[in-house]
């Protein structure tokens, strides 16, 4: 008898998941990671806006820029199947930017730091194209991958390669990667500000470290640790930094070497009873610039039937603050080596939340596909007042924003 | 000194004195004969050095021995195999997401490696 597709390409989906241990760590355009090669096409779109919240009047000058940024985002991935232990996926990202940014801070009469907006509208626009293959053998996989990005004023060129290893009758995963990005940055309207160069570059080369165990039949664990050093011109071209009674505002000077380390823990549950799955995330930061963050996760996947599917999900986020961070130079105060007013490096803490609604549905009549809708909205505040570490004094530039998504899977 | 404790020490000082004499003499009283019960003993061969300067296995060793990693047999996998249960079921969010966070906060995301920055501001 011959079976419908979609009952083999179930079958096939249970059978790769064998060592759904594997499941992951893909950098680039990720199809869940499997055991064995993709043996259909996958493709994915989604659209996305995201909206920064206005400044609030109190936190910039009167009559000062308030609105920032607006990003709409377009992703297509593509997934597929080259021979039986090879595969090949594509993801491309255009993206297109427009809004205002956080410039500079001066303090108001009260000495409290106040956000000065970039005075003209950015209008920027980004694709990135990344590329990743996998070849598979019976213990494990082996990944090789390639991207580049590309912005008005920034290119990055970057490579990667990744591996698992399955023990333990597949039940222990081992896995590790290395990555390097090779960044030019060329700030536009370079001559019309002093404190912007012309061209610069950094590069970044990462590598780590994963251990994923299945705990049980409805249960994975994975801890992982992932280092990353960054090198050369790692300052903000756009920002500056306010002195009172300067004569003009400095640039954003930053170091020019970052160690980053970062350990991360996640642990996925499935619970029969009720039809949900969490998901828990945990993940502890630190570098060489005096930032150190945490980042708690927690996702619930409920399924109502085997069609339809909500998942809301909230997130922690906290950091302390780099040493170099200052909101502006009091008067008289020398020119630091290292200083930056971007709020991205103060302290602050971050609570985002958010659902996804999904649909699965297939169409028998037309090449049975898979079809698999969502549509997902998160919100992100982020002040002084959520962070774990005290704040003296939080950046007025802190950022809120929502994201409203839409997307469809295919698989055929 | 009491005459309970005095009593103690002399049956203490008897013993240390005799039980000796008694053991070493054979006595037939005891049915002991030390030296032929040391004999009936039998001391295995010498290992060899190899053998024995092996280290003890660790808890790892062990445990890996008894299958304590293997939890769960391919034909159960049913539930682990589920398209919610991937680390990220949703990789083009996942991506958006990650990129999001990474130009907003100052935190590097853990769990791969490489990937391009962005110019964000």
């Amino acid at each position: 008898m011959r079976r419908s597709r979609r009952e083999s390409r179930r079958e096939r989906a249970a059978l790769r998941a064998l060592t759904s241990s594997a499941l992951a760590l893909l950098g680039t355009a990720g199809k869940a990671a499997a055991d064995t090669a993709i043996d259909h096409y996958e493709s994915s779109y989604s659209f996305s806006t995201y909206s920064e919240d206005d400044l609030k009047k109190s936190d910039t000058i009167p009559g000062g820029e308030t609105k920032r940024y607006e990003i709409n985002t377009q992703q297509l991935s593509l997934a597929a199947p080259v021979t039986e232990w090879l595969d090949l996926s594509l993801l491309v990202t255009h993206e297109h930017m427009t809004g205002a940014s956080p410039w500079y801070t001066t303090p108001d009469a009260a000495g409290t730091p106040i956000q000065i907006m970039s005075g003209a509208t950015i209008q920027d626009t980004r694709n990135d194209m990344r590329v990743h293959g996998n070849y598979y053998t019976d213990s494990g996989r082996l990944g090789f991958g390639g991207g580049y990005s590309k912005e008005n004023d920034f290119s990055a060129l970057s490579f990667s390669t990744d591996g698992e290893l399955h023990f333990n009758e597949k039940n222990t995963t081992l896995s590790g990667g290395l990555g390097s990005s090779f960044d030019d940055i060329d700030p536009t309207d370079a001559d019309k500000y002093p404190t912007r160069p012309d061209h610069k570059t950094k590069q970044s080369y990462s590598g780590f470290v994963g251990l994923s165990q299945v705990w049980d039949r409805r249960s994975i664990l994975e801890g992982s640790f992932t280092y990353s050093w960054d090198r050369g011109y790692l300052s903000d071209p756009y920002k500056e930094v306010f002195q009172v009674g300067g004569v003009q505002n400095y640039g954003d000077f930053r170091p020019n070497s970052r160690h980053q380390f970062a350990f991360l823990a996640r642990f996925n549950r499935h619970l029969e009873e009720t039809e949900s799955t969490i998901h828990l995330s945990y993940q502890y930061y630190i570098d060489t610039w005096g930032i150190s963050s945490h980042t708690a996760e927690l996702g619930w996947y409920q399924s109502f039937g085997d069609s339809f599917q909500i998942a809301p999900h909230v997130r922690y986020y906290s950091q302390s603050k780099a040493d170099f961070y200052v909101p502006y130079l009091q008067f008289g105060q020398p020119k630091l080596e290292d200083m930056s007013s971007d709020f991205r490096l103060s302290a602050f803490g971050a609570l985002s939340f958010g659902a996804k609604a999904e649909y699965v549905f297939h169409t028998p009549w037309f090449r049975d596909i898979e079809w698999r809708t969502h549509l997902s909205v998160e919100r992100y505040l982020s002040s002084g007042d959520l962070s774990l570490s005290s704040v003296s004094v939080a950046s007025p530039g802190l950022v809120s924003f929502t994201v409203f998504s839409l997307g469809v899977d295919v698989a055929f | 000194m009491k005459p309970v404790t005095r009593a103690g020490r002399a049956l203490l000082l008897w013993a240390l004195v005799s039980l000796p004499g008694l053991s070493t003499t054979g006595c037939a009283s005891l049915g002991w004969q030390w030296d032929k019960w040391w004999s009936d003993v039998k001391l295995p061969d010498f290992p060899a050095f190899d053998e024995y300067t092996e280290s003890p296995k660790s808890y790892v060793e062990i445990a890996l021995e008894h299958d304590f990693l293997v939890r769960v047999k391919p034909w159960e996998r049913a539930v682990l195999a589920r398209h919610d249960m991937a680390w990220d079921p949703d990789a083009l969010e996942a991506a958006r997401r990650e990129h999001t966070f990474f130009s907003k906060e100052a935190t590097m995301p853990g769990g791969s490696a490489g990937g391009g920055g962005c110019g964000c501001n």
